[in-house]
């Protein structure tokens, strides 16, 4: 399966020869060797925690690894900064976006560029907009970030790159945050990018997107390079899977039927927000997928239904009472759970050990007087992480300690410890790698025993994956709520979140 | 007729407002690079100081001037050592640097009380102080005036329009954006420092050598604080500030006024009236912009660079 050195290969733009990074007693790195050659895509395939986002750190300049020596065109080089690296034509579009929101667009793209005292903001527009033209990424220069989607973001962190004329391009993870017709978007761009001879390096952990997008596969696992595939020397994508994990996943997922209930949703005409007469009703024992592009009213939805704003119009009603009496008083045991987007900074206190952090939404139940149970609040977060397998050292760990799929599933534990009858999850399976996925998958189906579960996502797979029905929102409303079987038609589906009915005569 | 009673208020308001205008632009400047610091009032008294001893030492108030916006600096640069480099708690460095200022000042100043140095004098600007009413209001002062009505004009323009103001809100806003684009926060922040502590600098000076000419012992009177404040009441903007900083101004030069005037009203209470009203003004402020203080605060005020990795 290596990838035989074809006769007439170029030499590599960059070389990693036997690179090692620790941090203190855990080995980030162990003797990696990788080529990234122009005009090609190459994809680092692993698990989260597999050293992906580390060998990309050292390449791109954020610290020096421990061993080993970095190539840029056969010369060693040494970065001591992200600038050095820059500088050097190496860029990172990093998970995590590094923009200043109350900065615009082309300021931020031109942040730290050039020289001269004064900046001309219409030049700067104009610049910037051609920039993005060119690659077909749509974006308003002059519309400050604080405003734009996540989507609209990744694209204003590639426009950083693309100006810097970066000849490497690296992608950590960048369809995390992407809706299907963004990522298709962006799959264009690179191909544009290798077009105009840059190299990418794209850090996934999602297989499909990988054969999609890559030339070459690199799979990490634990720090090590266990394998590099040509892409078409890959010819299903279990077997890649199967490398990446060591052990065989399940990707289509088993689901047993579960016996519908009462209503836990009732949605009527429910406008305001930028909704516009929403109708449901989600019943226990149910998934109701929620797809869309992203920006399309899923936050407004997911808002009114969490209690974190009121209804403007129509009528909300949970678990039989209307949404002012429910949210006046909502039960502890047995209420709604709120899985949210961002599982740092809104689903969690980065800063607060597990147990302060499993108390963020439960502490009603820990609290028989005046002051917290303590005591029982850390067996119920021991509880948590024996049986959600949350991988951390202990109840004492920082969240923001934990990997991403980690904390997503002490969430999850969080929200399900107090039995809840409606599940609010959004993107839950975002960022996390196929072991994970799998696991948070699992829990959300056996959570329909007790409960109905909105599911917001912008991954078609999941949706179809997961739900019993799926409701397509286009600019505030439902174009249709399909059922499984129908919602498999993704051409259907395609054409409903761009707003066109299909059913209906085409404009 | 009233004209004639109006218009001189109005010029003192001005004149007894630029030393807080300095001030507040000063920390308006700190804070817009991500950096609080409460120790406006005591680098505000250090450089008044400094002002003083150069130019009677010198002869010239330009000297002093420059002085005293070094030793403010100088003093700002405490501040920085301990939040930049030891990632320092700013709220506590900033009360610690009010309280060693005032002291160092005090310590310093007092063989000094009484003595007089040479100082910036009043002269009218041709032409523009023919204005009427306008032209007595603004163009009748000391060169440090005048100077002080091109900053917030200059500051704008700065923050919105050159390379160095962008990187310095980026480090405001969020520093590891900035290293993300090949700056360096700390460097910025250190420049946000020493040039905000250079302004304020300036406001000292202005005590000492155009609004008296003379040293006493606690000239800053609160002032540096007043600026604080400021800063927050003008949401980080700095024509706000200078609406703020003669409104201060302007019940000062009213309660001067009023006291020599030989009312009944206790000196005492005079005296308080300006510090009061501009609580007040805060706090009607805040209220109706609900929140837009919150969000026109750079996001990362106060908050220290730690060491990535």
């Amino acid at each position: 399966m290596t990838v035989q050195p074809a006769t007439a290969t170029p030499p590599p733009l960059v070389r990693l020869e036997g690179i090692g990074k620790s941090f203190g007693p855990v080995h980030a790195n162990r003797d990696i060797t990788l080529d990234i050659h122009a005009g090609r895509v190459l994809a680092l395939l692993g698990e989260n925690g597999a050293g992906k986002s580390t060998l990309m750190s050292m390449l791109s300049g954020v610290f020096p690894p421990d061993s080993g020596t970095i190539l840029l065109d056969g010369a060693p080089v040494r970065f001591q900064s992200p600038r050095e690296a820059i500088d050097a034509g190496i860029g990172m579009v990093y998970q995590h976006f590094m923009l200043v929101g109350r900065m615009t667009v082309a300021q931020n793209v031109l942040l730290g560029q050039d020289r001269g005292l004064f900046v001309r903001p219409r030049d700067m527009e104009r610049r910037v907009g051609e920039l993005a033209g060119r690659y077909g990424l749509d974006i308003d220069p002059a519309a400050p970030v604080a405003g734009l989607s996540m989507g609209e973001r990744q694209r204003v962190e590639i426009l950083k790159l693309l100006y810097r004329d970066s000849r490497v391009l690296i992608f950590d993870e960048p369809t995390a945050v992407l809706t299907p017709t963004e990522a298709g978007q962006l799959f264009a761009a690179l191909r544009r990018m290798t077009g105009l001879g840059k190299a990418i390096v794209f850090i996934s952990h999602k297989l499909e997107e990988v054969l999609d997008v890559a030339d070459t596969v690199a799979i990490l696992r634990q720090g090590r390079i266990v394998d590099t595939v040509a892409r078409q020397a890959v010819t299903s994508r279990h077997e890649l899977a199967r490398r990446m994990v060591g052990r065989e996943v399940l990707l289509e997922i088993e689901r047993a039927e579960a016996p519908l209930g009462g209503a836990v949703l009732e949605l009527e005409g429910l406008s305001g927000h930028g909704l516009d007469g929403l109708d449901l009703t989600l019943r226990r024992g149910e998934i109701v997928a929620v797809v869309g592009v992203a920006g399309n009213g899923q936050k407004a939805l997911v808002d009114v239904v969490t209690g974190l704003a009121a209804p403007a119009g129509g009528e909300v009603r949970l678990q039989g009472k209307p949404w002012a009496e429910f949210f006046r008083d909502p039960p502890w045991n047995g209420a709604v759970a709120h899985i949210p987007e961002d599982r740092l900074g809104v689903g969690t206190c980065p800063e607060l050990d597990l147990v302060d952090n499993v108390l963020l939404t439960t502490r009603k139940g820990f609290a028989p007087g005046l002051f917290l149970d303590k005591k029982s609040a850390l067996g119920a977060t021991r509880a948590i992480i024996r049986r959600f397998h949350v991988a951390a050292h202990g109840p004492e760990v920082r969240a923001r300690q934990l990997s991403g799929g980690n904390l997503q599933k002490l969430v999850l534990g969080r929200e399900f410890f107090r039995k809840p009858r409606l599940i609010v999850a959004e993107q839950p399976s975002q960022g996390l790698d196929v072991a994970a996925t799998e696991e948070v998958w699992h829990r959300l189906l056996n959570a329909r025993m007790q409960a109905g579960v909105l599911l917001v996502t912008g991954d078609l797979n999941e949706a179809l994956q997961l739900a019993d029905r799926v409701a397509v929102m286009f600019r505030g409303r439902f174009m249709a709520v399909l059922d499984a079987a129908q919602a498999r038609d993704l051409e259907k589906i395609g054409l409903l979140m761009a707003g066109v009915d299909a059913g209906a005569p085409r404009a | 007729m009233e004209a004639a009673l109006i218009v001189p208020l109005l010029a003192a308001a001005v004149q007894s407002g630029t030393p807080i205008l300095f001030a507040t632009l000063g920390e308006m400047f700190t804070e817009r690079a991500g950096v609080l610091n409460l120790g406006v009032e005591g680098m505000m008294v250090v450089g008044a100081l400094a002002a003083f001893l150069t130019a009677q030492a010198t002869g010239s108030p330009w000297l002093g001037l420059l002085a005293a916006g070094c030793a403010a600096a100088l003093v700002g640069g405490l501040h920085g050592v301990v939040c930049l480099h030891f990632l320092g708690n700013q709220t506590v460095s900033g009360l610690a640097l009010t309280i060693f200022g005032v002291g160092l000042a005090n310590y310093l100043g007092t063989p000094f009380i009484g003595q007089r140095a040479p100082g910036f004098e009043p002269f009218d600007v041709p032409v523009l102080s023919a204005i009427p009413l306008l032209g007595d209001i603004l163009f009748r002062h000391d060169a440090l005036v005048y100077l002080s009505f091109l900053l917030p004009p200059l500051f704008w323009l700065f923050w919105h329009r050159t390379r160095p103001g962008l990187a310095l809100t980026a480090a405001g806003e969020y520093p590891r954006a900035a290293s993300a684009a090949g700056l360096n926060p700390v460097a910025l922040r250190w420049a946000g420092i020493l040039a905000g502590g250079f302004l304020v600098g300036l406001g000292g000076a202005y005590l000492s050598l155009a609004y008296t000419h003379l040293w006493t012992n606690g000239m800053t009177a609160g002032r540096g604080w007043i600026a604080v404040a400021l800063v927050i009441f003008a949401f980080w903007r700095p024509g706000r500030a200078m609406f703020g900083a003669y409104l201060f101004g302007g019940v000062m030069a009213f309660q001067l006024r009023l006291q020599a005037s030989g009312t009944d009203v206790p000196s005492s209470f005079l005296l308080m009236l300006p510090y009061a009203l501009t609580v007040l003004a805060l706090v009607l402020s805040a209220l109706r912009g609900r929140g837009a203080s919150s969000s026109a605060a750079p996001a990362a005020l106060g908050v220290n660079i730690e060491p990535e990795g």
